[in-house]
């Protein structure tokens, strides 16, 4: 077997040089080119979904329908929430700016790969926190709308109408987190599904 | 500025074009996908270009940036063709000639290096290029006794394709 790889050596160093060379024009050319790299990609569908997340939170706004349901005291708490939350997508923002210039193609392999692992997982929790903050926005707004709104009051005296108004509503919660769960493994299973299995591999040499 | 630091690049990489040509050649067969990924690592170095300092040699900082690439960033699949010829590699000039058991030997050698995975080629590269199991180590961010140990199991496992 030494044999084998010696003699791969061997043929190896024999056409070091024996490759066709590529001129600087063309060397030229190639650097205005656009990457494909899947760092690139992530960067693309991260700031996406910063944003995107960022519009609903902002646009989800509670103020009016508090208001209409004679709702106002809970208007301070609803105010601290809104500051929380503007607090919270800042952090997310910066840190995910800060884990993304991390990632360099200097480092060890293995290095490159947590990192860019890292800048993914910001942008995942950034997104775990949105959906949990609907889903508690949602149970919020059903209580006040339960206990507040007189017409919706009305119906809660009928047990069954009540029930059936529950179940409806955790169907279509657990509907909507699932699509988003399902949407996540498409888009991130083919993007990352190579560097997961190269860094499964790294990682087994180390064990 | 940024024209020097681009024709000091262009320059630099002209001349060590060998060191990405050779890990094309380990990661992809065919012209196209060779001159894809040669494109691909070109514009990884460029970008890391400003950050190199010449504390180290062009060559061996290419050559990292370059199996980062084709380990990490290179979205397209590298190991799709794993069954072409390595003859039908025109980048690929054959200068002398081999005896024929030699050559069907190197033959069967490249056939079975070019169906080991991502990681495992990059090992065989430095193998090749005569780097020492501290450079490897470093390079992959493993340990130098797991590199060996790898590197061992790497050989076993072509004793094994090329001898089933």
């Amino acid at each position: 077997m030494m044999e084998d790889l010696d003699l791969l050596k061997k043929d190896w160093k024999k056409n070091e040089n024996s490759y066709q060379q590529i001129s600087e024009v063309d060397i030229y050319k190639m650097l205005h080119k656009k990457s494909s790299s899947i760092v690139k990609w992530i960067l693309i569908i991260s700031i996406l979904e910063l944003c995107l997340w960022t519009a609903i939170s902002v646009c989800f706004n509670t103020d009016d329908y508090l208001k209409k349901i004679h709702g106002d005291s809970y208007l301070i708490y609803f105010k601290y929430l809104t500051i929380f939350n503007y607090v919270v997508i800042a952090v997310f923002i910066f840190m995910f700016y800060k884990n993304y210039q991390k990632i360099s193609t200097i480092t060890s392999t293995k290095q490159l790969m947590k990192d860019i692992l890292k800048t993914r997982k910001t942008v995942k929790y950034y997104v775990w926190y949105n959906l949990g903050m609907m889903v508690v926005s949602m149970i919020i707004g059903f209580v006040l709308a339960f206990s507040l709104n007189p017409k919706i009051h009305e119906i809660t005296c009928n047990t069954k109408v009540y029930f059936i108004t529950i179940v409806l509503c955790g169907l279509f919660l657990i509907l909507f987190v699932g699509l988003f769960w399902l949407f996540y493994r498409l888009i991130y299973g083919t993007l990352l599904k190579k560097l997961f299995k190269n860094y499964s591999e790294l990682k087994k040499i180390d064990l | 500025m940024s024209e020097n630091l681009e024709q000091s690049f262009v320059k630099q990489l002209k001349d060590n074009q060998n060191i990405i040509h050779k890990i094309c050649r380990l990661y992809t067969s065919g012209d196209d996908a060779h001159k894809d990924f040669f494109q691909e690592i070109t514009i990884q170095l460029w970008k890391a270009f400003p950050k190199f300092r010449g504390d180290s040699k062009f060559s061996t900082w290419a050559y990292r940036v370059a199996l980062n690439t084709a380990i990490t960033l290179y979205r397209k699949s590298t190991r799709s063709i794993s069954t072409v010829d390595y003859e039908s590699h025109s980048f690929f000039i054959s200068q002398e000639e081999y005896n024929t058991e030699e050559e069907e030997q190197l033959k069967l050698m490249y056939k079975a290096v070019q169906q080991l995975n991502d990681i495992e080629k990059a090992l065989i590269y430095m193998y090749l290029e005569d780097k020492d199991y501290n450079e490897i180590a470093e390079t992959l961010g493993i340990s130098e006794v797991n590199a060996r140990v790898k590197m061992n199991r790497i050989k076993g496992k072509l004793k094994k394709i090329l001898n089933p």
